[in-house]
């Protein structure tokens, strides 16, 4: 199930809510609980089976991490509560990557295995294994009560694609949390923003990314189709981000942000700041900063750059596009660290800006790809060497018609609107007005959202398949 | 308004709308056909077992109950439909594009594979079929609206030439017959397909000239009209705009045709306004979907007979080209094989005709 599905917003949806609020606190995480696992039996009903073994993984081996704290065997049972979920993400995620490389190295005929990937397994992976290393480190106390913890690992609004929460960020929540109308509200405003984002923008941008791929390309077509995917992906992944913390808000739980106008970044380091935090704090607290993270030597920080951003790559999919594509950063962030950023602030800022702008645009026609072949041919006909006109009437009318999407998601990508917005509600007559306009505007966005999933096809998030 | 009531009323809002929607989804009979899409409708899944959950077929069955069944769905659909196109600016909806009221299916390239099939099924009936043929063969390739469209307003359009040079080249022993510069955007309805027989009399002419026949008088016909024409697309479209005018042409030669035919073993009338009634208006002339028909002209001068490989563009040219021929036989082979044509129809030395739009060639309906 997909939050922009009719099942969603108008089946699921209203039940949850009505069962979550219609019974008494100490009932509301197994409300969340089981609707969370219906969900997730909805879309993977065979997989299922799978995230409850890894949610019974980490409530087992938090149990005894904590009971063995300190001793040898402590650190044992580290080890299986981080070796057991990887391998299972391993064997379902990587599997056949591997062993078709191995019959391209030694020649070998090994059958692939052809495993659907279970949707959402690189994230409640990701958070069991948080889990579990915290509470080693003793940064959380240990969960004993499962229906928590099981909540905490499964909770739907985040199960499929993010973000990544800590344990540690909601583990008072799990306890105790408030329901108010201004949290409903605020998250009911962000669901709403999601959901616009992802179905009025985001698809769109899918739509003329395609057109500008697959069709009678041109050079200049392929710069636009750069422009297009890039924000086709932040409108997608972020869209997804809003609802997630919008829905957790409306139960009460205040998700950290995931998103934060990555391309207003002067620099590759800022930019990764500001995108896909969740991903980007959690490599750096259990991978970047065990290996010495950036108080190394030289050569060491080199390595460490270079291994943490493979693993970035490699977690958003099993395909070397993929690899290269977080290398591709590893090298401009060590770049930036040893001389560039020193250069970049005595630079004006449009000139940063592009740079950050031209830089990721062309990572994500890497990320966007279908395998190396196919990158290897997208930028060739970026950089006119694809045998491709300049310009052809179909990249123009593309253009054309895609003017207001794409000009609404160049505008969207900034915080203007946010800034406007906020400077205008300071004033209170202001704040009066749009306090009357928000729900009208709500309200009308989501009509329209309806509209276009009734009218449309079934169109997944791109980040199911990390 | 407090920022406290509208947390209130963004609250209640949200929560009013889906549930509105959500109890009027469950208590709405369900509908079994859309009328704008001619397709049956995703009903509720029959059987819900262990294996289709876990083969997820239930699932996908309910997901798409789900779309299919909502309420107001051809309303929303309409909303839909002109965010897109009036806010967003995007130039097509689903596919379609609006120019001063025509709609038309906007393509970027024809299918090889599928035109090939189809070049490859007309092919074999010159092969089989018209193998001792001894009369004059011609093919005539009815371009659909968009190439209008994309010469005029700069809408993409699939490469025309190229499908002309396949035909050419796949039918050497026939006579092209070019009708591109007899026809414009405003030859066809708004909201069809097709093209109005008011508007195809120089395209008929055209046909009738190449063919070595006299060509009709445009001043010997009546002007004929039923309002409220609603094509193909006006329903699809979701916009509902202004109903087309179906026009028809008649004089004393077409009064007097018979139409014969072969598969009901009847006559029936060039014009049906009890057809016009249908789904589709457009069966108004020569009865819609056929598969084997004659038309005899009684007045004719000549007893040159033509034999027409069609699709339903025809249906409303062929009342015009057989005033110049003593029969005229048309064969849908989307509804007749062709190796059964032979016992209805001797070709023998019947001048032949392939008359094709480019929408049926580039889709793989041929038999």
């Amino acid at each position: 199930m997909i939050f922009s599905s009719i099942s969603f917003l108008f089946y699921f949806l209203p039940i949850v809510l009505i069962l979550y609020f219609a019974v008494p606190f100490k009932l509301k995480n197994l409300v969340l609980l089981l609707s969370s696992l219906f969900f997730y039996f909805y879309g993977e009903p065979i997989y299922g089976f799978l995230m409850i073994g890894t949610i019974l993984s980490a409530y087992i081996h938090g149990l005894l991490i904590d009971k063995f704290k300190g001793k040898a065997v402590g650190k044992f049972f580290l080890c299986t509560s981080v070796i057991i979920p990887l391998v299972s993400l391993c064997f379902f995620k990587y599997a056949d990557f591997f062993i078709s490389n191995i019959n391209i190295i030694f020649g070998g005929n090994f059958d692939l295995l052809k495993l659907a990937l279970p949707i959402g397994i690189s994230f409640y992976t990701f958070q069991a294994l948080s889990y579990t290393i915290d509470v080693y480190r003793n940064e959380v106390a240990v969960q004993k009560n499962l229906l928590n913890l099981a909540t905490y690992i499964a909770l739907f609004p985040q199960l499929i694609a993010g973000p990544i929460v800590r344990y540690a960020d909601i583990e008072a929540e799990l306890r105790e949390r408030t329901h108010s109308f201004e949290n409903f509200s605020y998250g009911v405003n962000r669901f709403i923003i999601g959901l616009a984002k992802k179905v009025l923008i985001a698809d769109s941008l899918g739509t003329l990314s395609m057109l500008l791929h697959d069709g009678d390309a041109s050079v200049v077509g392929y710069w636009v189709y750069s422009i297009a995917v890039s924000l086709q992906l932040y409108f997608d992944f972020s869209g997804y981000s809003d609802m997630a913390i919008g829905l957790g808000r409306i139960f009460g739980f205040h998700f950290l942000e995931n998103f934060n106008y990555p391309f207003v970044s002067k620099s590759i380091g800022e930019f990764w700041r500001r995108w896909h935090i969740s991903l980007g704090r959690w490599f750096r607290d259990y991978l970047y900063i065990p290996l010495g993270g950036n108080r190394v030597k030289i050569p060491r920080f080199i390595f460490n750059t270079a291994l943490v951003w493979l693993c970035t790559g490699f977690w958003h999919g099993a395909d070397w596009t993929f690899i290269l594509w977080g290398l591709y950063f590893a090298i401009f962030l060590i770049i930036e660290k040893f001389f560039l950023n020193k250069v970049l602030k005595k630079l004006p800022a449009f000139l940063t800006h592009f740079y950050v702008c031209l830089v990721v645009m062309l990572s994500f026609v890497l990320f966007s790809s279908n395998g190396l072949e196919n990158a290897v041919n997208d930028f060739k006909c970026l950089f006119g060497a694809g045998d491709l006109p300049l310009f052809t009437s179909e990249t123009g009318y593309y253009l054309l018609s895609y003017s207001v999407i794409l000009v609404m998601a160049l505008v969207g990508s900034t915080p203007l609107i946010k800034s406007v917005v906020l400077s205008l509600k300071r004033r209170e007559i202001l704040n009066k007005i749009i306090n009357v306009l928000e729900p009208i505007i709500q309200l009308s966005l989501l009509a329209v959202i309806t509209a276009y999933m009734v009218d449309g096809s079934f169109s997944p998030f791109l980040y199911f398949r990390f | 308004m407090s920022n406290k009531i509208k947390n209130i009323v963004v609250t209640v809002c949200f929560c009013l709308f889906i549930l509105f929607f959500s109890v009027i989804a469950v208590v709405k009979p369900p509908t079994k056909v859309s009328e704008s899409e001619r397709r049956p409708l995703a009903q509720f899944p029959e059987s819900i077992t262990l294996e289709s959950v876990f083969d997820k077929s239930a699932i996908e069955q309910f997901e798409s109950y789900t779309v299919d069944q909502f309420p107001l769905r051809e309303a929303f659909r309409t909303l839909k439909a002109y965010f897109h196109l009036d806010v967003l600016r995007i130039k097509e909806n689903n596919g379609l594009a609006v120019k001063n009221g025509y709609i038309a299916a906007i393509i970027n390239d024809f299918n090889d594979e599928v035109i090939d099939y189809s070049l490859g099924r007309l092919r074999y009936v010159s092969e089989t079929y018209l193998k001792d043929n001894k009369g004059n063969k011609y093919f005539a390739l009815v371009p659909d609206k968009n190439y209008y469209l994309a010469e005029d307003y700069g809408y993409p359009s699939p490469d025309y030439k190229g499908l002309k040079n396949k035909i050419t080249d796949m039918f050497t022993d026939f006579e092209y017959i070019d009708l591109t510069d007899t026809l414009c955007l405003e030859a066809y309805y708004k909201t069809d397909t097709h093209w109005s027989q008011d508007k195809i009399i120089s395209a008929a002419n055209k046909l009738l000239s190449s063919m070595g026949v006299d060509e009709v008088k445009p001043e010997s016909y009546t002007l004929n009209s039923i309002n409220d024409f609603k094509g193909v697309y006006y329903l699809q479209s979701a916009l509902y705009p202004q109903p087309d005018t179906l026009y028809y042409l008649t004089n004393d030669t077409i009064n007097s045709y018979t139409v014969y035919d072969y598969e009901t073993q009847n006559e029936i009338p060039v014009y049906s306004k009890e057809l016009f009634e249908s789904k589709d208006g457009y069966n108004f002339f020569l009865g819609g979907t056929k598969a084997l028909l004659r038309i005899d002209n009684p007045k004719a001068t000549t007893d040159k007979e033509l034999i027409i490989f069609r699709d339903s563009f025809t249906s409303s040219i062929a009342p015009l080209l057989a005033e110049s021929y003593k029969s005229v036989y048309l064969v849908d082979i989307r509804y007749v094989m062709p190796d059964i044509v032979r016992e209805y129809i001797d070709p023998a030395d019947k001048d032949v005709l392939f008359m094709y739009s480019s929408l049926i060639l580039n889709q793989k309906s041929l038999k």
